[in-house]
């Protein structure tokens, strides 16, 4: 073996102890192991008893309102929202793959029909009402066309034209998980600053759905989520 | 407001997502910068990226499920996730790896084939080391990545720059070519300008079993080089939308290649029992490769909406170092007229590649139209010189050649072996190249569109040197450092007004050159959902210079068929067909640059000079042709993971030429199953076949009656081609290839199979209307079957790894390869005892008949 060879296998071996060594480290260091990737490219829409769901709802009324319309801006409306958004949002609470220090212990003892049945129900629910929109903002402009110069895609695309969803038309072509989508309408400009925010950061990443917002969140600057935020609550 | 529709944007915001999600690591494609190489990688990872390429299930788009298909229904490959999870807190995020490891080679290891493109070695390589940062936010990145197996192969690649904004690219690289691993050369001083004899051979006076045990005593060697690549390059917005780009890449070749030797005909003049052997010589000696060639790119373009611009200049650089090769000839020559000969011819010597500059500067302009359309025009100049110092005709000193009685034919050297013996100095020799392109299309609908293209290409060859020596006012030059006016009476291979004035023998250059009109015409219809056809007539017009025709016309028709309508299957089906015509064929053009044009020259016994060739030769780049070619491609996805493809094809080529090339045949098949149903999982089979024929026919001079009346008729079936001297050869080839490979990831251990076969079968038969057709008529006794023995090639390849994680950051990959193989060739049978007969000396043994070899190593791999 020459000297060359046995100065790389040196070098190898080095490194490879020094890489065990900080495995040691991280696997010291790492809490529970993460929930799997949620892959939602081919959630089917979701169905649930919505009258059973309004006898489950108790509890969530206390924030999400009785009607579905939050007591607070810190919280997000449920009425008329995507029933299969709201499942799989409950699915991840429960399942640890988005962490809430409220959600996640709500929804931890929910049984499947259980997330189903509440998702039915508030979707069933009436949207609130709309508001006085400043259709020529910075805000609607950013939805409805984004801003191609900075990168900044349209909302539309996914949300649906009047922020209500989208409305596919059927085409014999693959289709995304349009349903899985949520309904971004009358949302609090605090609680849609938050989840871009946490899209942003990373929080919320683990299903392929955060994966598209988190490349979207990339491209928006505080002033065009506060312009975003200010034009779909006032919807 | 532009109208965005919802669908088509979702679906481009998904594939984007994706993509952001991974770095660097799949953009080895196509680049407008030129510079480096679009592969980086070696013969232990021929990907480059081999512990990088881990599928992921996050396929093509984060909107959509599958999408592995292409439209016509083949699989794409899952796309590969990231390499390693980024580390790092901020706006910058790195990753890395390292792979170290152990490489042995056991069997024969110096087999040429298995050798070829590959140093291997046995000992430690680095697998790979690749390191990239990444700036989510700025889109910055810089990745660097480099693989060694040895010094002479190697690569280091650093690519830094902004999406967007600029991007730059450096990269080193080194990359073998054996070209021989079992060279005998008798000389000494290989890989040098001078071939010399060692000691116990005399240049121009040593026996046959001297060089014999010369050849028997010199060190196998290998015949090969190393090209070293290394490059710069940048590509970046200037000012809005005006792009600026730059790149020099510096190639350099060293080593040695095999090359030859002439000392006049040996054949002719067989051994008759002389321990010195017959006359004249033919040697494989080695030659020098000390090349560099710089090219360089410089470039601009602008996208607007309307218009697109480009506008670039490429140059390039050849510069050869060694400008000459110097050899000695060991054997005696000698006049066949049985006169002392003046001095003996010793050395002998080439003029090797001159130096050469090539500009072009290529403009392009677009536009778009309505009705879906669009206007290109392109115009490029280009001129390719070459003005090295020439080097003088002969380097001989003394007197060659012989004289008494009517034969006065001596060389003084002196009057050529100086620059003085050249009627310029440097070569002064340029070829002007211009294009216009001028393109235009319309789509006026989803079901039909045509186009329209005329295209103007000039090749104008300025080069215009007269071989004229001022010393002697004698024009021509001194054949084979005078060997050959050594040998036969008149045939120095110099012409004047005296004793050479009955020499007819080429005194200039002929400046090759050509006008090139193209004009072409498409239509694409979309007959219904499921069929397509596209149709494209070609005209081509050209003009040649100084060449047998003035005028080649071909017309091309081309029909092509898409069809989806065959259930899930994808049809693509094309026939083409061409008809080349053309003017006048003149068998021989070329007299103006030959002695017999000049005044003074006087035919041999009044009888005209001996016929160029014979006039029923049609070259196969000249003669009428008709073409045909089809190709029908059917792909049928079995199922969602699956595909099955298969590809049929043909060609024939039939010229209308009772000597020269008749016809060609291809007759091709491949077929292929691909399977990935998930991304831990892929196998793919494949087997491919073809055929190639090619038809030759040509006569063989009748020898008797050069110099003599009748010799200056050129008609097929004259005295001089009598058609008893008439032969034709058929070439078949029969090529074969298959494989199978396989990769699936158990989760703790990912192993990859894979087997990969090649065979090549050639036989050369032949027939000829009597044995006069034969140079020896005697070998006919030797192959009563009218054919060459066949050759073959054969190469089987068997490889394995296996790779599994140690810890999180640490795996280890063990991979085996045995790769065997077969060779035989009949242009290197009766090399079994000795490498030289009579005054032939071979150098290259020719590659090893069969061989085996196994590679194993153990490659260790550290994730940051």
């Amino acid at each position: 073996m020459t000297r060359t060879s046995i100065l790389l296998l040196a070098m190898a071996l080095a490194v490879a102890a020094a890489g065990r060594a900080q495995d040691a480290a991280t696997a010291a260091s790492a809490a529970a192991p993460a929930a799997p990737f949620a892959d939602l490219r081919r959630q089917a829409p979701v169905r649930g008893d919505a009258q059973a769901g309004a006898g489950k709802a108790t509890v969530c009324a206390a924030c999400h309102g009785p009607q579905g319309v939050a007591v607070a801006p810190t919280f997000p409306n449920l009425a008329g929202q995507s029933a299969t958004y709201l499942y799989v949002q409950l699915k991840q609470f429960k399942e640890g793959q988005r962490r809430d220090p409220v959600m996640s212990g709500q929804a931890a003892p929910l049984s499947d029909a259980d997330m189903r049945d509440l998702a039915a129900y508030y979707a069933s629910l009436a949207p609130k009402p709309a508001g006085p929109a400043d259709e020529s903002s910075r805000g609607a402009q950013l939805y409805a066309a984004g801003d191609p110069a900075n990168g900044i895609p349209p909302c539309q695309g996914c949300h649906g034209a009047d922020a209500q969803g989208p409305r596919p038309v059927p085409n014999g072509k693959p289709q995304p998980p349009w349903a899985s989508f949520p309904h971004l309408r009358g949302q609090s400009a605090i609680y849609l600053a938050k989840a871009l925010g946490d899209y942003k950061s990373g929080a919320r990443a683990d299903n392929s759905n955060a994966r598209v917002m988190q490349g979207v969140a990339q491209t928006l600057g505080d002033e065009d989520v506060q312009a975003l935020g200010a034009y779909l609550s006032t919807r | 407001m532009r109208t965005i529709k919802p669908m088509p944007f979702a679906i481009l915001l998904g594939l984007a997502g994706c993509c952001m999600a991974l770095p660097a690591v799949a953009g080895d494609g196509s680049d407008s910068m030129r510079v480096g190489d679009l592969q980086y990688g070696n013969g232990l990872d021929p990907r480059g990226w081999t512990p990088l390429m881990a599928p992921g299930d996050e396929g093509m788009s984060w909107l959509h499920p599958g999408q592995l298909r292409t439209p016509s229904g083949a699989l794409y490959p899952y796309p590969y996730g990231p390499p390693t999870r980024p580390l790092g807190g901020g706006d910058w995020t790195y990753w890395g790896l390292l792979e170290l490891g152990y490489i042995h080679v056991n069997g024969d290891r110096n087999a040429e084939f298995f050798r070829q493109y590959t140093d291997w070695k046995n000992g430690a390589a680095l697998g790979l080391f690749a390191l990239g940062f990444d700036n989510r936010k700025t889109g910055g990145y810089v990745e660097f990545r480099g693989s060694r197996l040895s010094a002479d192969d190697q690569y280091y690649r650093l690519r830094a720059g902004r999406y967007g904004s600029y991007k730059i690219e450096a990269f080193y690289r080194d990359i073998p070519h054996t070209v021989s691993t079992s060279a005998y050369p008798v000389w000494n001083g290989v890989g040098s300008t001078d071939l010399t004899l060692p000691s116990g051979l005399t240049p121009g006076d040593s026996t046959i079993a001297a060089v014999q045990q010369a050849s028997r005593d010199a060190p196998r060697r290998s015949i090969g080089l190393t090209r070293t690549r290394e490059g710069l390059s940048l590509e970046g917005e200037l000012y809005r939308h005006w792009i600026g780009y730059a790149s020099v890449t510096n190639e350099e070749r060293n080593g040695t290649r095999l090359w030859g030797g002439p000392m006049f005909f040996s054949f002719a003049f067989p051994s008759t029992g002389s321990p010195y052997g017959g006359n004249g010589g033919v040697l494989e000696t080695v030659r020098p490769i000390d090349f560099t060639t710089t090219d360089v790119n410089l470039g601009l373009r602008n996208v607007g909406k309307l218009w697109r611009f480009n506008a670039v200049y490429t140059g390039s650089f050849f510069r050869d170092h060694k400008d000459h090769l110097n050899y000695q000839n060991p054997f005696l020559i000698t006049n066949v007229v049985g006169l002392p000969n003046a001095g003996l011819v010793t050395d002998g010597q080439f003029s090797l590649e001159p130096d050469n500059d090539y500009h072009n500067l290529r403009l392009e302009l677009s536009r778009e139209l309505k009705w879906h359309g669009e206007l290109s025009l392109a115009a490029a100049y280009g001129t390719m010189r070459q003005n090295d110092t020439l080097l003088p005709p002969v380097n001989c000193t003394g007197t060659l050649g012989f004289a008494g009685g009517p034969f006065q034919q001596l060389i003084p050297c002196a009057d050529w072996n100086t620059t003085a013996a050249l009627s310029e100095s440097s070569a002064h020799a340029r070829i002007d190249t211009g294009l216009f392109d001028a393109k235009l299309s319309f789509h006026p609908s989803s079901a039909f569109g045509w186009h329209a293209d005329l295209r103007y290409y000039k090749e104008d060859n300025k080069t215009r040197y007269l071989a004229y020596n001022p010393l002697t006012g004698q024009y021509g030059y001194i054949s084979e450092n005078g060997s050959q006016g050594s040998v036969v009476p008149g045939e120095v291979g110099i012409f004047d007004n005296g004793y050479y004035s009955t020499s007819n023998v080429q005194i200039a250059n002929i400046p090759f050159g050509y006008d090139d009109t193209l004009f072409e015409l498409g239509v694409d219809w979309n007959a219904s959902r499921d069929n397509s056809f596209n149709l494209v007539y070609t005209f081509d017009h050209n003009e040649p210079k100084h060449r047998e025709r003035k005028r080649l016309d071909e017309q091309r028709l081309k029909l092509s068929w898409v069809s989806k309508s065959l259930g899930d299957a994808t049809l693509r089906a094309s026939i083409e067909y061409a008809d080349r015509t053309g003017g006048h064929y003149d068998y021989d053009p070329y007299e103006a640059y030959y002695s017999a044009s000049l005044p003074g020259y006087v035919p041999a016994d009044g009888i005209a000079p001996t016929a160029f060739t014979v006039d029923a030769m049609r070259k196969y780049d000249m003669s009428d042709r008709k073409e045909s070619k089809a190709r029908v491609i059917l792909l049928y996805p079995l199922g969602e993971s699956s595909t099955v493809s298969a590809t049929f094809y043909g060609s024939r080529d039939q010229y209308d030429a009772q000597v020269g090339r008749q016809n060609t045949r291809t007759t091709g098949f491949t077929g292929e199953w691909d399977w990935q149903p998930s991304p831990r999982t892929n196998a793919s089979v494949y087997v491919g076949a073809e055929s190639t024929h090619l038809k030759f026919a040509n006569v063989a001079d009748n020898e008797a009656i050069v110099g003599a009346a009748g010799s200056e008729d050129p008609s097929l079936g004259g005295p001089l081609y009598p058609l008893e001297n008439y032969w034709h050869d058929l070439d078949n080839e029969r090529d074969y290839n298959a494989g199978v490979n396989f990769s699936h990831d158990f989760g703790r251990v990912r192993l990859d199979l894979g087997w990969n076969y090649t065979q090549s079968l050639s036989k050369l038969d032949y027939a000829y209307a009597s044995t006069a057709a034969l140079t020896h008529p005697d070998a006919a006794a030797l192959t009563p079957d009218d054919a060459f023995p066949n050759n073959h090639y054969r190469s089987s390849t068997f490889s394995a790894s296996l790779g599994f994680p140690v810890t999180r950051s640490v795996g280890v990959r063990l991979f085996g390869q045995y790769q065997s193989g077969s060779f035989l060739d009949w242009h290197y049978l009766g090399f079994d005892d000795t490498l030289v007969y009579d005054h032939r000396i071979y150098t290259d043994e020719g590659p090893q008949l069969h061989y085996s070899v196994t590679v194993v190593g153990v490659m260790l791999n550290v994730k940051l």
